[in-house]
């Protein structure tokens, strides 16, 4: 009895606590994250320019609008080409780096800072670098194409070419994240299980397929996740470098909400772009989690 | 101990920079501009420093100078967050008809007839400050103009003469390919730059009617002068009138003129603020080889006025937020850009202030002849891209870049042009 009252006020004091601990993350979360978003929605609603007092209620004139809007299925589908070959090249790559690494072991530091590197130069800073190096007078792309007597190669204004150079440049950026990644999973499989594996005469080779990479599984399998929403929303080098152009070709989600939210004055449709790619992003990474846990459990 | 210092002094910044954002008493009106550097900062800041020193009116001015880049995004965050400064600049067009609709910017005919600015303006930067028969902005910043920048010295070796119509344009380009020089130093990545091409060749073929037209509704961006400026563009794309690559070269980062300074390139069809530009770059290099012709004349379309001109009187235009004594005291000073000292205090650095007698000002021989073609200019249309709501003009520029690449066809990128109009017109008339 006497026991079981001291287990509930201990219960109660423990709520308490938790609840003051928790309280700061859900103030933030709801009025930065929560707030806007249900903000957003209510906002596509609406005939807004984004600036005047007055808004006209037009229910789900702007979201009918969206559902037609060839321009942001195209740049949807930008972004889909993104994730793909962003999933596809940046892990295996940061994995085989983060491979080299784990297995050079101390005389591999110096690949270890300089890989790193990238990920430490800001987007915007990176926009401009490639810009320069991609230029057809002068650029280091085209001076190398010239030397060896093959023309000027101008990547960035051909809309052909235009996204998958972006494409290569982001995964020149974010390959080093998943490679630090990847390293953290290495570090979490004991030297025990190496040893044992070598002691039953595994070769290197063996090792990896067979041991390491199963074990890295759960890591990799965040990174896919992450990568591919990181994709979904992606913005800032396209902002700089090509602004969604030439024409619309490297037009994207987030870019084409940009575009329609600030410098269109239509802040109604820029919501329900926004609440769109909210809900698109959603389900691609709730539907992708499902299959991967679902595999997990087989 | 150090630790607690340095955190200290953390805390101390952080309040004192957020005291500094709250600190603007009520007597204070704030001026956002774009004047951000050098010697347009120096002169915008003249003007703020003779009107807090002389006025009566119990008000001082603070400017807030913002880069260009990131200044419009700004001030529709701080208009929608109820932050909107007293006086801001915009560049007059569709924007500035929707800070008006919105309720952003007042009416100041009345304190605008009270100075001496109706005289003393030229009378193209009023009508562009104007919008339903009332005014609502003082222009004040430049004039400019769009032309033809050329290297004299390229000129006389190849026996060039300057062109007086798009034919002799053809020839002197062709000349310029034979001899491996670019004719054109253009950087379209910006996608603005192509446009002037656009523009110029469609007055030259229409006059500015077919634009007015296709603006109200009554015509369309599909009219014949635009499908043949586009046309001519890819014709001059195909023949290697401009650098290769020309998509991907972006003016903010200099890569036109770049062109013009090695000799690679002969021309170039620019804002005139070219002048101060290239002056700003190198002196020598503006006074020894560049000089200045505008637009030429279309041959087969002899009806068509050769003296218009696309540009802006005025560029920067200064809207009010505010009312009452502080609006007097605000188009006070907005008034004070027009001032005999201040117009010649800029003109020494190179702005030339939209007054009507501001030939007396200008030295440059360049200047000089663009500000003839100016006052010789039965109208000046201003630039697409600002004049037209902004979804069309992005429609605009979007399908010229994709001209210039040739994979869009020009009527492909007029349809696209005149969709947008009409969705806009539609929404208008609901």
């Amino acid at each position: 009895m006497n026991k079981n009252s001291l287990l509930i006020q201990r219960q109660k004091e423990t709520n308490k606590v938790a609840a003051i601990f928790l309280a700061p993350v859900l103030i933030i979360l709801a009025v930065y994250v929560f707030y806007p978003i249900i903000s957003t929605f209510h906002t596509s609603l609406y005939k807004w320019n984004g600036i005047s007092a007055e808004k006209t209620f037009i229910g789900l004139k702007n979201w009918a609008t969206l559902i037609k809007d060839g321009n942001f299925w195209f740049a949807f589908k930008n972004n889909i080409v993104i994730m793909i070959l962003s999933i596809c090249i940046q892990i295996p790559l940061g994995l085989a780096m983060a491979t080299f690494i784990d297995f050079a072991g101390k005389k591999a530091n110096v690949f270890k800072v300089l890989w790193f590197i990238p990920m430490l130069i800001s987007s915007v800073a990176i926009g401009f670098l490639f810009t320069y190096a991609l230029a057809t007078k002068g650029g280091i792309v085209s001076a190398v194409s010239n030397f060896f007597g093959g023309g000027n190669i101008d990547l960035l204004g051909n809309p052909k070419t235009a996204l998958y150079t972006i494409i290569a440049i982001i995964a020149w950026q974010f390959t080093p994240f998943y490679m630090v990644y990847s390293m953290a999973g290495f570090t979490n499989i004991s030297t025990d299980v190496f040893e044992a594996a070598r002691i039953d005469g595994a070769t290197r080779g063996e090792y990896f397929w067979k041991i390491a990479l199963p074990l890295l599984m759960p890591t990799l399998k965040n990174a896919a996740i992450l990568s591919m929403v990181g994709s979904l929303k992606y913005f800032d080098l396209i902002y700089v470098m090509t602004n969604g152009g030439p024409g619309r070709s490297t037009e994207l989600m987030a870019t084409y909400m940009y575009k329609y939210s600030f410098s269109e004055f239509n802040m109604g449709y820029g919501s329900a772009v926004a609440a769109g790619m909210f809900l698109l992003i959603s389900a691609i990474a709730l539907f992708t989690m499902k299959v991967i846990n679902g595999k997990e459990e087989d | 101990m150090k630790r607690r210092l340095i955190s200290a002094l953390f805390a101390a910044t952080l309040a004192l920079t957020t005291m500094c954002g709250i600190s603007v008493s009520a007597e204070e009106l704030t001026f956002w501009h774009v004047n951000a550097e050098g010697n347009d900062l120096d002169v915008v800041n003249a003007v703020i420093d003779k009107f807090n020193s002389t006025t009566e009116s119990g008000y001082t001015v603070v400017g807030v100078p913002t880069q260009n880049d990131a200044y419009k995004e700004k001030l529709v965050i701080a208009m929608s967050s109820g932050e909107c400064p007293d006086m801001y600049i915009s560049w007059s067009g569709g924007p500035m008809n929707e800070y008006i609709e919105s309720g952003f910017a007042q009416p100041i005919t009345e304190q605008f007839n009270n100075t001496e600015l109706p005289e003393k303006l030229m009378q193209g930067s009023i009508a562009q400050s104007s919008y339903k028969d009332e005014i609502y902005a003082v222009p004040f910043n430049g004039i400019t103009v769009s032309g033809i920048y050329y290297n004299k010295t390229i000129f006389e070796d190849l026996g060039i003469e300057v062109p007086t119509t798009i034919g002799e344009l053809e020839a002197a380009c062709d000349t310029l390919v034979e001899n491996g020089i670019v004719p054109f130093a253009l950087a379209n990545s910006t996608k603005w730059t192509g446009s002037m091409y656009f523009m110029n060749l469609a007055a030259r073929y229409g006059g500015l009617e077919p634009f007015q037209k296709a603006v109200s509704g009554e015509g369309s961006f599909e009219d014949e002068c635009f499908l043949w400026a586009g046309e001519k563009i890819q014709e001059w794309v195909e023949k290697g009138y401009f650098p290769e690559g020309v998509n991907s070269l972006s003016e903010d980062d200099g890569q036109a003129r770049q062109l013009l300074y090695t000799g690679e390139a002969a021309m170039t069809c620019i804002g005139s603020w070219y002048t101060s530009t290239i002056k700003n770059d190198s002196e020598e290099f503006f006074s020894e080889n560049i000089g200045w012709f505008k637009f030429p004349a279309y041959e087969d379309a002899p009806d068509v006025d050769d003296s218009i001109l696309i540009g802006t009187v005025g560029d920067n235009f200064i809207s009010f937020n505010c009312e009452g004594e502080a609006l007097d005291a605000a188009v006070e000073f907005a008034s004070m850009f027009a001032d005999d000292d201040m117009v010649a205090f800029a003109a020494e650095r190179g702005r030339l202030r939209p007054v009507n007698n501001i030939m007396d000002y200008v030295e440059d021989p360049v200047d000089q002849e663009i500000m003839a073609a100016v006052s010789g200019a039965s109208a000046i249309q201003l630039w697409y891209d600002q004049y037209l709501p902004p979804a069309v003009a992005n429609a605009h520029l979007d399908g010229l870049q994709e001209v210039f690449g040739l994979t869009k066809t020009p009527a492909e990128a007029q349809a696209m042009m005149q969709e947008a109009m009409e969705a806009y017109n539609a929404e208008a008339a609901e």
